[in-house]
């Protein structure tokens, strides 16, 4: 059985279909990446799988339990974590309190002393053991995105989903960002990932679906996904007679 | 637990300690205007830390806390004066207001933004005429009453009160129950997202704050011998706690206490000197504070020490 199963999703603002008809599976462990062009949907179908939105028709099933509705804190019960397109920790917590929030609230009940370690060797993880006193509203951008992704693991999700995580980041910091990601992966962690650095997406993953206009128009391993016709439409313009040959 | 809570409990220690040694006032000093004064300051600290607890912890800011406080305090007086003992006629008035507030909250909490805010604000108002209205006469104290009225009595649960604030908040601050509610203060989307329920814990929260506002008007009512009964519900309990607990530091555990000491001090001295424009030194000084030091005294404090430590 596949851990996420999203079926015929479908969510639609006034006359806007932001997703229409979606349908992908993620098996355990798998690293998927989804791609698309601004407005294709994309942070659409992460806030229907987090909970943020409620679906307006279709299924949203993790371990084979139905999560379609639920409220956030409820799906992250369940064990889907997630972390934000533009971060938003908690500014006025500090880095370790960020963490510990995840971690005594998350899937899994901890005792107090057990969560500050297991908080401490999340941020060791991410490499920010030496900041963990510092408010959040102190760390850089790519800290706070590090404190964010910590803050997610903590609470032990099945699924992770990162919505466009190396946003915002210069290349050093792109390739530290994607080390951690295949890190991660390498370590069994199932991780859906939205990018807009088609790039590092390709790199990373394994499979990749694409969506434009809120549809999903190809989905494959990356090589194939990159050669897809629908694909070059999507990203180029359609029409390619126009466009100068290289 | 956190680092931030194990200051906070070496301060909750330092106020517990400072209260501890005002137990001996009365036996040290026998002028009852001493023992008024810092009987003031005593609910004042009880004042302010209760409404921190809603708005500096969970960050649900109460514009109606006098609703509260009032509803408490006319609960208590009335069981009080038909017989009851105070202690058990404080309980059932902190009862009512919690009971009362746990209604609003389930309403307003639905909803983002300001209609908490909004919806106390109408509720203090609305609960403050209405009382006038209905409860037109002074409410005095029967003579056999005011004939066994002993201060000490007032000051010693003043005292126990502000004790019980001060731990309770220091408790919270603390626990995980605590995080959570900073966590929905700072961001109620990425808390949600990290598994934190919000309604629930704004609702323990607003709980905790209107039931230690409940028992401050009930020893409000214990204390004054005669008073309009609509005096406990006007705006100015609201705004009182309000400005101490930001004078101070809104979300810690010492700032309202601090806080709660200047205010009292400060309003006692310029109400004395300027009677006429008290009310607007302190809206200055609100203003001032709110623009050039959102973190209050303690966050001055930080910065005086970072300043000295260079």
């Amino acid at each position: 059985m596949p851990l996420l199963e999203v079926e015929r999703v479908s969510k639609a603002f006034g006359g806007v279909r932001a997703v229409h008809d979606v349908s992908f599976t993620l098996q355990e462990g798998e690293l998927l990446g989804i791609m698309g062009p601004n407005g294709s949907g994309k942070t659409t179908l992460f806030n229907l799988i987090a909970g943020a939105l409620s679906p307006d028709a279709g299924r949203i099933r993790l371990g084979g339990q139905d999560i379609a509705g639920l409220p956030p804190h409820r799906i992250c019960a369940r064990g889907i974590a997630r972390t934000f397109q533009l971060v938003r920790p908690f500014a006025g917590l500090s880095a370790l309190d960020n963490v510990l929030v995840g971690r005594l609230y998350g899937r899994v009940r901890a005792t107090t002393s057990e969560a500050i370690a297991e908080a401490e060797r999340l941020l060791a993880l991410v490499g920010l053991e030496e900041r963990a006193g510092l408010p959040a509203s102190q760390l850089t951008l790519i800290d706070r995105k590090r404190l964010e992704l910590a803050r997610a693991l903590a609470t032990a999700p099945h699924l992770l989903l990162l919505d466009e995580f190396m946003a915002g980041l210069n290349p050093a910091e792109t390739a530290s960002a994607m080390t951690l990601i295949r890190r991660l992966a390498t370590e069994g962690m199932t991780v859906l990932m939205v990018e807009h650095i088609v790039w590092a997406l390709m790199d990373l993953s394994r499979r990749i679906i694409v969506l434009s206009a809120g549809e999903k128009i190809a989905e494959g391993p990356p090589p194939a996904v990159a050669a897809d016709p629908a694909v070059v439409d999507v990203y180029l313009g359609a029409d390619r007679e126009s466009r100068p040959r290289a | 637990m956190t680092r931030l809570g194990k200051r906070q409990l070496g301060w909750a220690a330092a106020i517990l300690i400072f209260l501890a040694a005002l137990a001996l006032l009365p036996l040290a000093v026998g002028r009852d205007d001493v023992l008024n004064f810092v009987f003031l300051i005593l609910l004042s600290i009880t004042l302010a830390e209760s409404w921190n607890i809603v708005a500096g912890y969970a960050g649900q800011v109460n514009l109606g806390h006098a609703a509260f406080f009032g509803l408490g305090a006319l609960v208590a007086r009335t069981l009080w004066i038909g017989g009851t003992p105070i202690v058990l006629a404080m309980a059932a008035g902190a009862g009512v207001a919690t009971a009362l507030a746990l209604l609003i909250g389930v309403a307003a909490f639905r909803l983002r933004g300001a209609y908490f805010a909004i919806g106390t604000l109408a509720l203090g108002e609305i609960s403050r005429t209405t009382v006038g209205n209905v409860l037109s006469d002074i409410s005095t104290l029967p003579t056999a009453t005011i004939s066994a009225y002993r201060l000490s009595h007032r000051y010693y649960l003043a005292l126990a009160l502000a004790a019980v604030s001060v731990a309770a908040v220091a408790a919270l601050a603390a626990s995980r129950v605590g995080l959570g509610m900073q966590a929905i203060r700072e961001d109620e989307d990425a808390a949600a997202a990290s598994g934190v329920g919000a309604l629930g814990l704004k609702l323990t929260a607003l709980a905790l704050s209107t039931g230690l506002a409940g028992l401050a008007g009930g020893l409000f009512a214990y204390y004054h011998i005669s008073y309009y009964p609509s005096h406990p519900f006007s705006p100015h309990w609201t705004f009182d706690a309000l400005l101490m607990t930001f004078i101070g530091g809104v979300g810690t555990l010492h700032g309202p206490v601090l806080g709660a000491v200047l205010y009292v001090f400060l309003k006692e001295y310029l109400a004395l000197r300027w009677v006429d424009f008290h009310l607007l030194i302190f809206g200055a000084l609100f203003i001032a504070i709110v623009l050039l030091l959102p973190g209050g005294l303690v966050q001055a404090a930080e910065r005086a020490r970072r300043l000295l430590a260079r």
